[in-house]
């Protein structure tokens, strides 16, 4: 789980510049500046590098990080 | 080796004279900004015709313009690819290609949506080449402008209205212009991603049971984004792959002129520098199955690709639908011309 919040902050702070700083566990993506297609931009990414599937209605813009890690750490499992 | 292939021969558009800017749509009363606009599509303008108006009349300008374009008069077969025909029936290819005075030609539409021009391109690739035929007129052309809601801000901003055409004939795959290879798919299991629900045989409009708003275009934007971006770069890739062009050798990439981040996410994932990626979205937004021969002709008018140029095209649209082709610049000059008002016995002319 960790090791997946580890990757997702690289990820933000790497792809999306966003400031490693502004990254807390609470924080929403829209919080962190990414709009609509940020969230689908980050969600291909997802898709990409984890095979997390596009259509799991991962939610929106309110999603947080430690959300975020939860669901992709689930989906992960099930897979 | 060379083989037998379709060869652009001719590239033609038609851009409606009304021009919106993105400050016109919000003079309108559409809950947006230019910023707004600009930072989440990239474009700044788009074009709509006049009350009465349709597909068939930007159809007939572009496909003269491309005939025109390769000191043709005539074509063997017409295919115009669209999601808006001028009726729900018969096809709008027929009157096409009898107002370009090729009455008795065989001539049909293509439905693919965004895709339609690419799915065109190879079946008349195929018509050419299987000795079928030894030209076609392939029109893309659309009239979103009488299917999106005009207070629907994630399409409103985005769609505009416009044709592009190419004239094929019989060649070889040495000449400028051919198509080297296609690549096509569609996955049906998302088709409500992209959809007009109501007014189709499943929800006819006599019911009385469909709203106003069901015969709207709808499209739900992120999930359609995450698709367009795999699916395009995916397709891309095949089709390099079937040509055996590595990606580094591409010197021109005309994607679907869907909107700029996508455009970018799949250039950067394909890793075509930006002075490689041509394209109009910013002054014609997404005109649908006329983006492509609309960019092209475009980039050709303005002599931005040199003719044998290396040249990868893909797109994505309602389906879901996606294609590829990998073909080399066109020799031909580009022609423009505006929409062409229907003859006499029609009510009303732009």
């Amino acid at each position: 789980m960790s090791d997946i919040r580890d990757h997702l902050v690289a990820l933000l702070g790497d792809t999306f510049e966003v400031d490693p700083a502004t990254i807390r566990p609470d924080a929403t993506l829209s919080e962190l500046g990414l709009d609509s297609l940020g969230v689908a931009e980050l969600l291909v990414v997802l898709q990409e590098r984890w095979g997390v599937p596009l259509d799991e209605g991962l939610g929106g813009d309110d999603l947080t990080v430690e959300s975020l890690t939860a669901v992709v750490t689930e989906l992960r499992a099930d897979t | 080796m060379t083989r037998p292939a379709a060869v652009i021969a001719g590239l033609g558009s038609c851009l409606p004279l009304r021009r919106i800017t993105n400050a016109d749509l919000v003079q309108e009363g559409l809950n947006t900004s230019d910023e707004w606009i600009r930072t989440r599509t990239g474009i700044r303008a788009r074009y709509r015709v006049a009350p009465g108006v349709g597909t068939a009349d930007l159809a007939v300008a572009a496909g003269r313009a491309a005939l025109h374009s390769a000191g043709r008069t005539t074509a063997a077969c017409v295919l115009v690819a669209t999601t808006t025909p001028d009726r729900p029936c018969p096809a709008t290819a027929p009157e096409v290609a009898a107002r370009l005075g090729l009455s008795g030609t065989p001539a049909f539409d293509l439905a693919a949506v965004c895709s339609g021009f690419l799915y065109a391109a190879q079946v008349a690739s195929a018509l050419l080449t299987s000795g079928t035929f030894d030209s076609a007129l392939v029109v893309g052309a659309e009239t979103y402008s009488a299917i999106v809601d005009p207070q629907d801000r994630d399409t409103a901003v985005i769609f505009g209205d416009g044709a592009g055409a190419v004239l094929l004939e019989r060649g070889t795959t040495a000449d400028p212009g051919a198509f080297i290879r296609f690549d096509l798919g569609s996955d049906g299991t998302h088709s409500d991603l992209i959809e007009i629900p109501s007014g189709g045989s499943r929800r006819p409009r006599r019911h009385g049971d469909t709203s106003e708003a069901d015969h709207f275009f709808r499209m739900r934007g992120r999930e359609v984004y995450g698709q367009a971006v795999l699916r395009m770069t995916a397709s891309a890739r095949t089709v390099l792959s079937r040509a055996q062009w590595p990606a580094a050798t591409v010197e021109a990439f005309i994607g679907h002129q869907a909107n700029q981040r996508i455009l970018d996410a799949v250039a950067q994932r394909l890793l075509l520098p930006p002075e490689r990626c041509h394209g109009n979205l910013r002054h014609v937004g997404n005109t649908a199955a006329a983006s492509i021969p609309l960019a092209m002709a475009d980039a050709a008018a303005c002599h931005l690709v040199g003719p044998g140029a290396r040249t990868l095209l893909t797109a994505f649209g309602g389906g879901l639908t996606w294609g590829s082709a990998a073909l080399t610049w066109p020799a031909a000059t580009a022609f423009h011309l505006p929409p062409e008002p229907r003859p006499p016995q029609g009510e009303q002319h732009e």
